[in-house]
């Protein structure tokens, strides 16, 4: 029924995107100005931006928009590479942690409010969710909207988890204690080969999914204040021991150099019975294997707690925020921001077609939403869950548990000596701010 | 040799001439962006700021010299550059040899050898990186040899392991190349040489040693300070592998510390002194070897 | 010349089987990843991490080739991004040989104040890795409006200082004697460099010619940087690009890697004298 009603919708959202007109922007008119683009490559978010970009031309002629997608893995160094030349992007989105150095430079321009629709920043954010637009509001002023934020919850095999003797629907995995023993029976291995995963992490998001697991123990990334960093020594050294346990030197059930666990899981190969993702992963599972989806042999189901867990931390949520360069002339940001609005606008189709979602009221209130298989799962936790730690050197930061994990769990690093260390570069990094 | 100096003074002013237009690229591609590097090295310019930078003396040298990262970056690079250094030069000699002795089927010989040069390298890290999977052909191969069912090597897995792996690409990738050159330098001994020394008894050992080595050196010290550079200057292999989820520490090679602490930790300054350090140590190995061999005098 | 019969001596027996079989065995093991990427280029994800692993394919899977040409996005670039590779490395290998013959019979042939100096600058530029450079040397090319294009992704690459240490390597060896000839014959200076100089500098133009194309085939960091445009992009970039994406498998990556590994090895087997024998140059100069 679900999916009917789903496929109705994405229907209607084709009917009426036939029919769309772009505002014609006053402050345009009758001038000629080029913005340019810079956002990661999304094959289905590409398609329906390039037809936004086209009706927003067609309505105001003088605009001329540069649509450029680079490789996720790679845009941070190349719009960090463009603001350093100073030849970056008029409009541009990073994961908010990379963004957010560059809102404190002083390289994003406030959200110009005439240009992009809206009355005054209270009526901005009064059309998100509460906190979703805390990142970027500095002094009052917004300085980017949303296009996604994202968390992650557990994809489920059920075919899987039948063949190895379990029951899906009782024994998915609620604890990260049972992460492990379910991972153990179903894992297969040819000697240390493992040709079978049960679960594995997403690597290399130690900020997104790990800190979690720290915090859920009672740890912190950072203290309140500010001044103490990978707070709380017990719960860090247990996630440690947790990840040592779980890698090649421990129960072998997973590494950091497998092929990416949500890849794996979509093409349903027998190899991969759990996967962390978020909403987005279903239309892209769809996609990569329509037979695997159309079968309903998958399900979602929150992230998982720790059994002993002193408080219930879902995986953070982490968003990109569509920005606008302060570098950029008067016009260009007026058009940049006209532009930002109008796409974002389509709240309903980027979720039909894309499968994220923009923080708005109107959108995690509507149908739309709430027809989409599992919205239900990522929409319980997202209340629960609080923002990624974002900073001046939160990507450093984010380098830094990389290093600190993967040491413990690969090189055989003693997890307190790992905890000190990390401990020591937060410390500097944080005061190079 | 004598000339009128008017003579003389017209020759320089057509080496100028000839020189000049290359001069001018030079400048504007190398020079320029090495003395900008260097002046900010005394900076604390951050990548992407809008303040204007500062001038900190020698904060940023005490800075980096000083801390725990930028020790094991430059003994990663040690590490690499002799674990790749020695094999390159052995084998690529080895093989020259042999291929020098074969007479027939040489250039075949020499394509096998030269062809994964050709390759670039993120072509060779896709196929590494394939090879190098748990189940992959590398496992399997070794398992298969030793009769070893079911060990994981972890080729990128394991702190070791992945220092070893990064060598066994670059070993790959290059030894075909080296082997030609050197094959080109025994290439110009007289065959009378080699044929006088074979009537006089001499074994293929005592012909390699006394003949061939010798009469090769300059090529030796050539090829040599040419492997040691390029190990130095490696990055696109590590740069992958971490990026393949291989752990950072054991590879993180000084040229890849580098780009992190610009791109990733956006401190120029700090980056820019580590690169001049970086440099300083090339140069003063290459001035080393050249000046150790006495081959040297020739190839520079 | 000597005739390949086998030798009865035994040193020189042992060293002729020897020989042979090191040879061979290198030459297997080496080849053995390029038989790899072929062989899987033709296979579904799932076959090509197997054990054991099979070596011929159960039936051709074109379809790699098919995703591999067509991109993940359906844009049909890569054959586009191919062709700008050869055009970017073919582009650099010609312009490097140009320069470097120039600045290096400058530097080998006439004596002139700060010519040690300027000599010994340009060498240093060998020994500056590129990541060092790299934000500088952005911002040279955006200032110069050259992102975006052919000149940017050449332009940088196009003066060498392993180049012209190889030019002034190879014509210090070139004999004095026919310089002075020609000049006492009336030649001027640039008709010596063109009608004498030139012609006589074939192997080390060959060899410098093509380690410029492969550095530049090579090239992945400096395209990424520079270029925006889908259509400007070169192999390297086009395979990080394509690696990276989600839907990816590895049959179609290895197809990837296979199609961007053909043109070198086609100009690589046609053009081998050129590879092999180019090298000649370093035994040349001072002998």
């Amino acid at each position: 029924m679900k999916r009917i009603a789903f496929a109705l919708l994405a229907l209607a959202f084709v009917a009426a995107s036939l029919s769309a007109q772009a505002p014609a922007v006053p402050e345009l008119k009758g001038k000629t100005v080029e913005i340019t683009i810079w956002t990661h490559e999304d094959v289905n978010r590409t398609a329906i931006e390039k037809r936004y970009i086209d009706e927003f031309t067609k309505a105001n002629p003088g605009v001329k928009v540069n649509y450029v997608t680079y490789p996720s893995a790679k845009i941070k160094d190349i719009v960090t590479a463009g603001f350093a030349a100073g030849n970056g992007p008029d409009i541009f989105n990073l994961e908010i942690f990379d963004a957010y150095p560059f809102l404190a430079e002083g390289f994003v321009a406030p959200v110009d409010l005439k240009a992009a629709g809206y009355k005054s920043y209270k009526d901005i954010e009064s059309k998100y969710v509460a906190g979703m637009l805390a990142p970027v509001v500095e002094g009052g002023k917004v300085y980017g909207l949303p296009l996604e934020l994202t968390n992650w919850a557990l994809f489920i095999n059920k075919k899987m988890f039948r063949a190895a003797g379990l029951d899906p629907e009782k024994d998915w995995p609620k604890t990260w204690e049972e992460v492990r023993s379910v991972s153990e029976k179903i894992a297969k291995r040819d000697g240390q080969i493992l040709l079978r995963r049960g679960f594995d992490f997403r690597y290399p998001y130690y900020l997104t999914s790990v800190v979690p697991m720290v915090e859920q123990l009672g740890g912190e990334l950072v203290s309140k204040d500010g001044k103490k960093v990978a707070v709380g020594d017990a719960a860090w050294l247990k996630v440690f021991e947790y990840f040592r346990d779980f890698g090649p030197n421990g129960s072998n059930l997973g590494s950091p150099t497998y092929t990416a666990a949500r890849k794996a899981f979509d093409l349903d190969k027998d190899e991969i019975a759990m996967s962390l993702s978020g909403l987005y992963q279903i239309p892209r599972l769809q996609a990569a294997n329509p037979a695997f989806y159309d079968s309903k042999e998958w399900m979602v189901v929150p992230f998982p707690q720790w059994k002993d867990a002193k408080k219930v931390v879902p995986n953070n949520y982490y968003g990109h925020y569509y920005m606008v360069s302060s570098q950029e002339s008067k016009l260009q940001q007026q058009a940049s921001w006209a532009l930002v609005s109008y796409m974002l606008s389509h709240g309903e189709e980027y979720l039909g077609k894309v499968g994220i979602v923009q923080p708005t009221k109107a959108l995690m209130e509507s149908a739309a939403f709430k027809a989409m298989p599992y919205s239900d799962v990522f929409a319980k936790d997202l209340a629960k869950a609080h923002i990624v730690y974002y900073g001046a050197s939160s990507t450093k930061i984010d380098a830094l548990l990389k290093e600190a994990f993967e040491s413990v769990m690969l090189s055989g690093v003693e997890p307190a000596k790992a905890l000190e260390k990390l401990r020591k570069s937060m410390a500097e990094a944080l005061a190079d701010e | 040799m004598k000339r009128a100096s008017g003579m003389e003074g017209k020759r320089a002013r057509w080496g100028w001439v000839f020189v000049a237009p290359g001069l001018l690229f030079f400048s504007l591609f190398s020079w320029y962006p090495i003395v900008n590097a260097f002046v900010t090295s005394f900076t604390n310019r951050k990548l992407i700021s809008l303040k204007a930078p500062k001038f900190v003396g020698l904060q940023n040298y005490v800075r980096v010299l000083s801390s725990e990262d930028f020790w094991n970056s430059a003994r990663a690079t040690a590490v690499f550059a002799v674990g790749a250094f020695v094999p390159l030069l052995l084998l690529s000699l080895l093989f020259a040899a042999l291929i020098v002795s074969l007479r027939g089927w040489k250039r075949p010989a020499q394509m096998a050898l030269y062809s994964p040069a050709v390759l670039s390298s993120v072509v060779a890290a896709l196929i590494w990186l394939v090879v190098f999977d748990p189940r992959g052909l590398a496992n399997q191969a070794l398992n298969a040899l030793f009769g070893t069912p079911g060990i994981d090597r972890r080729w990128l897995a394991d702190a070791t392991m992945a220092q070893i792996s990064t060598i066994v690409v670059y070993v790959w990738k290059y030894v075909g190349y080296f082997t030609i050159l050197f094959v080109t330098g025994m290439g110009k001994i007289p065959d009378a040489v080699n044929e006088a020394a074979l009537i006089d008894g001499a074994g293929p050992f005592r012909r390699f040693f006394s003949i061939t080595l010798p009469l090769i050196r300059p090529t030796t010290v050539l090829v040599s300070v040419m492997i040691l550079i390029q190990c130095m200057k490696t990055f696109s292999t590590q740069y992958l592998f971490v990026q393949a989820g291989a752990p950072t520490g054991p590879i993180e090679v000084m040229t890849l510390a580098i780009y992190n602490t610009a791109m990733r930790d956006l401190a120029i300054g700090r980056a820019s002194a580590m690169s001049m350090l970086l440099f300083a140590v090339m140069l003063l190995l290459s001035w080393l070897q050249l000046r150790a061999s006495r081959g040297g005098e020739d190839a520079l | 010349m000597r005739k390949p019969s086998i030798p009865k001596r035994p040193s020189e027996l042992a060293l002729f089987v020897l020989a042979r079989l090191v040879v061979a065995g290198a030459a297997a093991l080496i080849l053995v990843p390029l038989a790899f990427m072929l062989s899987a280029s033709f296979m579904p994800a799932s076959d090509i991490v197997s054990i054991p692993y099979r070596w011929i394919p159960d039936g051709f899977r074109w379809k790699n080739y098919l995703q591999a040409l067509a991109g993940n996005d359906g844009s049909w670039l890569y054959a586009r991004n191919v062709l700008n590779s050869l055009v970017v490395a073919g582009a650099v290998a010609a312009t490097t040989v140009a320069i470097s013959a120039s600045v290096g019979y400058g530097f080998a042939k006439f004596r002139f104040r700060g010519r040690n100096l300027a000599f010994m600058a340009v060498m240093a530029t060998m020994m500056i890795p590129f990541e060092t450079v790299m934000v500088p040397l952005y911002l040279v090319v955006v200032r110069l409006g050259l992102q975006d294009s052919y000149l940017g992704l050449i332009l940088p690459f196009m003066a060498s200082a392993f180049g012209v240490f190889l030019m002034r390597q190879y014509l210090l060896g070139f004999p004095d004697d026919i310089v002075d000839a020609a000049r006492i014959d009336g030649c001027s200076e640039w008709r010596i460099f063109r009608s004498v100089v030139l012609p006589s500098i074939g192997p080390a133009s060959a060899t410098l010619a093509v380690l410029a194309f492969r550095q530049q085939w090579d090239n992945l960091l400096w395209p990424l940087l520079v270029v925006q445009r889908e259509e400007m992009k070169t192999i390297p970039a086009y395979i990080v690009k394509f690696a990276a994406e989600k839907s990816a498998d590895e049959g179609a990556m290895m197809a990837v890697a296979v199609i961007a590994s053909l043109p070198v090895f086609i100009l690589f087997t046609t053009l081998s004298k050129y590879f092999l024998g180019g090298s000649a140059v370093f035994a040349a100069g001072k002998e």
